[in-house]
């Protein structure tokens, strides 16, 4: 067990980042349970805390008795530094047992930028960070999320993946682990590693190998043992009031990034954004029942305290009996002081009754995403929504009261002129005109939030080149050279991280060499603006002597095989293709959960169906 | 309003959280106990409830108060049972008290304005010689007055802190830690930290231990001589 002296705690930054014992945080017997799971989300404390999705599994392995389930972030920089000169390995929040001690560590891929910290964190734990070197003593490294439709970057060290959701998946991991020790680990670590490649969803590296052609682009994968499936499907839960859901959530001391409770609406999105990695890889749309969702909402602030509740999922205003729910809500908790809130809202008047109705009182300001500045990209990337839709929205938000909009766009998207950039400028113009028509005088704030797009895998713009950081920096420029209104606030992002997750989120498993190269040369929490090091980045890829245009800003042939297509969300690469030549046709596609079905091909290859509770009862 | 006064411990748990994070825990506690909490007016509700001092990060205490109010009479043992079953390890009440109006409907004094006194206790290795330790403290003991020279993020000050230090500081050995106490005054214009002391002690008198090694507990709080629960 470690310890942790004051003279350490009291020369740290929010030392509760690391004292544990919060409440619902579960306490169990190390030597009565037969698995010891530790789950990681490589950031800081309030980072990896917001996590929901590691709030499920903890709830899911600690319900089992045979499993003892421990949370670990990645210690703040200062906290290292003293970790380093003490000696103390990484440790577990609970129990303060070392990492190293446990049978699975498993890490929440959340974003590309964070890879440097999961092999900080395996130093930090004892563990070698390069899968070939562990033995019988290190605990299995076990990656999840969002960056599991593109692992080949990161897989050589990591022993296995879960693709998708984790629920059902996680335990039969345990299952396989508990027989495999019972058995007296038979065939050692590659023994177990076979069994668990024969679950569905389980990717283990090791057992492919990426072939390369004589350009040195990547042209297959070769399976070297026979529990590997040419490709790995992601799990998906079909029933999603049966599944576990966070009940008793872990409730941290001090004030995390999402400091409330989430409760999840539905998951999948299916709107189909042509740039939206989600919006493909959480397929098919499925819905919790309202009656379900008011039962957790009930049993959530009864377990945390909570006053704040965020009813979360990709687009939750999409959610089909909302309105109704919101309503129940409000009178199961009248009289408690409990606030909740849509994180996302939809471009329509619907969403804007429903965000006032939301927030009585402070009208803290609302989001929307019109994500490109004309009609015409718009159209490219599926976006279907219009200026006028916007413009109405306002209208109804301004009359409402609020004075504050936020809108999220995205630059380098496929296709985009400088016309189309000059059209963030005007939309935001309209907005702020929108608001002197209304209310007969200035006095609104419009923030346009503009990011560097990222080509990601699984989506109909996998193939597309990125636009390189000179020229995201000049389109930066010309925008905002043309904002002229004092009341348009501009912000974006720095093109200079963009690129470099551009290169990681389509590269192969040649890029392992240089994540570990700019690890050792001291990038970590590359996420943070002020510990981003970027010279230290483009310095490994020379040192590796790797050209990353090769991964960022080359467009790729359409026939060419990718390197991350054995692990797949189940949509097909004939819709992708499809979907592809229909955005440079500038044409739209029907949202299938209602529309007519698109054929992405998901709901055959993962035998799943789309749940939608307004649609059943029509 | 039900106006109560709670006698809390901050626990070696939950040491290192900060005094606003402490009041988000026993808020938290009172939400999940269902007690009918009462809340400001406006457009930002909080729950009304006070503290005597506002305790540092890194600093426990045995005996902590607080002054909250529920929106309907409830029997005091009831809202301390009910609250215990929903505090975290480390917090832990030990006594509530109604606050009784005064029969003259003279109101009673804020909390903050009650406390005069606070008896603390410090723990730490020692780190050179003992009879060099007690005669440091002695030294520091045996002066008038002593002007600490404080120097905070915003701002730098000149102050003479023994008018704050009531008995003389106090030291022995627990096990094979060195132990000071001491008993603090506070006033409506102003107080020093145990904290503070020690540096002092340490700096400028020659005792022979690392502040940063210390662990500091508050014992008590009083107000005119009494334990600030039994003045209501």
């Amino acid at each position: 067990m470690i310890k942790l002296t004051p003279e350490i705690l009291q020369a740290i930054e929010k030392p509760a980042r690391y004292t544990g014992h919060e409440w619902n945080a579960v306490e169990k017997n190390w030597d009565e349970a037969k698995c010891h799971f530790a789950l990681a989300l490589p950031d800081v404390y309030e980072v990896g805390m917001s996590n929901l999705g590691l709030k499920i599994l903890y709830e899911v392995l600690n319900g089992r008795s045979d499993t003892f389930c421990e949370r670990v972030y990645a210690p703040w920089i200062d906290m290292e530094e003293k970790m380093r000169e003490a000696g103390i390995p990484l440790f577990s929040l609970e129990s303060f047992n070392e990492i190293k001690s446990f049978d699975f560590l498993g890490f929440s891929l959340q974003y590309e930028m964070i890879y440097s910290n999961v092999l900080n964190m395996l130093e930090l734990a004892g563990i070698p960070v390069w899968t070939k070197d562990r033995d019988d003593n290190d605990p299995f490294i076990v990656g999840g999320g969002p960056c599991v439709y593109n692992t080949e970057p990161v897989c050589d060290f990591f022993d296995f993946f879960i693709l998708g959701e984790g629920e059902e998946i996680i335990s039969e991991v345990v299952d396989v682990f508990v027989s495999w020790r019972a058995a007296g680990s038979p065939g050692g670590r590659q023994g177990f590693l076979r069994e668990a490649a024969r679950l569905d969803g389980i990717y283990v590296p090791a057992f492919y190998e990426p072939q390369y052609d004589d350009r040195g682009l990547f042209s297959g994968m070769k399976l070297l043992d026979d529990a590997a499936k040419p490709v790995v499907y992601k799990r998906v839960i079909k029933d999603m009031d049966q599944v576990t859901f966070v009940e008793k959530p872990v409730v941290p001391y001090i004030d995390i990034v999402h400091d409330r409770i989430m409760l999840e609406l539905f998951r999948g999105c299916t709107r189909g954004c042509r740039f939206c990695q989600a919006g493909t890889s959480y397929r098919p749309v499925r819905e919790r029942s309202k009656e379900r969702l008011r039962e957790l909402a009930r049993k959530l602030v009864d377990s945390t305290g909570y006053n704040e509740m965020s009813l979360t999922s990709l687009s939750s205003a999409d959610y089909s009996c909302l309105g109704e729910m919101v309503d129940d809500l409000f009178a199961d908790f009248e009289g408690e002081k409990v606030s909740f809130s849509l994180p996302s809202l939809r471009i329509d008047s619907f969403s804007i009754d429903l965000a006032h109705k939301m927030q009585q009182v402070r009208k803290s300001g609302l989001t929307f995403a019109p994500e490109a500045g004309t009609q015409r990209l718009r159209d490219v990337i599926n976006k279907g929504v219009t200026e006028e839709n916007l413009l109405q929205a306002v209208e109804a938000a301004f009359k409402q009261g609020w004075k504050q909009v936020k809108l999220y766009f995205m630059m380098g998207l496929p296709t985009e002129t400088d016309e189309d950039i000059i059209g963030i400028a005007n939309l935001a113009k309209k907005v702020v005109d929108k608001y002197f028509e209304v209310k007969g005088r200035r006095g609104c704030t419009v923030t346009i939030s503009v990011s560097c797009f990222v080509p990601k895998p699984f989506t109909p713009f996998q193939w597309f080149g990125q636009v390189p950081r000179e020229e995201f920096e000049r389109r930066q420029k010309l925008l905002k050279e043309n904002i002229r209104d004092k009341s348009i606030k501009f912000n974006y992002h720095d093109a200079r991280v963009s690129v470099l997750e551009g290169s990681l989120a389509r590269g192969d498993r040649r890029l392992s060499k240089v994540i570990y190269q700019a690890w050792k040369d001291g990038a970590k929490f590359d996420g943070w603006t002020d510990l981003f090091k970027n010279e230290v980045w483009h310095e490994a890829y020379e040192k590796c002597g790797i050209d990353i245009t090769q991964y960022n800003e080359r467009t790729r042939d359409l026939e060419e095989p990718l390197p991350w297509e054995h692990t797949s969300p189940g949509v097909s690469r004939a819709f992708l293709r499809r979907e592809y030549d229909k955005a440079l046709q500038e044409c739209l596609t029907e949202d299938c959960r209602r529309g007519k079905c698109s054929a992405c091909g998901v709901c055959p290859a993962l035998d799943a169906k789309v749940v939608d509770w307004r649609a059943k009862d029509v | 309003m039900y106006k109560y006064r709670a006698e809390i411990t901050k626990g070696e748990e939950v040491r290192y959280i900060s005094h606003l994070d402490y009041a988000g825990v026993i808020q938290r506690a009172i939400c999940r106990a269902h007690l009918p909490a009462a809340y400001s007016e406006g457009f930002n509700p909080h729950m009304k409830m006070a503290f005597a001092s506002a305790l540092a990060m890194g600093v426990t205490s045995d005996k902590e108060y607080m002054d909250f109010e529920m929106a309907r009479p409830l029997n005091a043992q009831e809202v301390m049972d009910r609250l215990n079953a929903h505090l975290p390890q480390g917090v832990r009440i030990l006594r509530i008290k109604p606050v009784r109006e005064f029969k003259n409907k003279k109101k009673h004094k804020s909390l903050m304005a009650e406390v005069d006194l606070a008896d603390y206790e410090l723990f730490m290795p020692l780190e050179g010689d003992w009879d060099k330790a007690v005669e440091s403290v002695q030294e520091f003991n045996q002066l008038k007055e002593y002007v600490y020279h404080r120097v905070t993020p915003k701002k730098v000050r000149d102050i003479e802190i023994k008018q704050y230090i009531k008995d003389p500081v106090k030291i022995s050995m627990s096990g094979d830690r060195l132990k000071l106490e001491m008993s603090i005054i506070i006033t409506q214009t102003g107080t020093i930290k145990s904290s503070d002391i020690l540096k002092i002690l340490a700096e400028e008198f020659g005792l022979p231990i690392n502040p940063v090694r210390a662990l500091i507990n508050r014992k008590a709080m009083y107000g005119e001589g009494k334990a600030l629960i039994d003045l209501v």
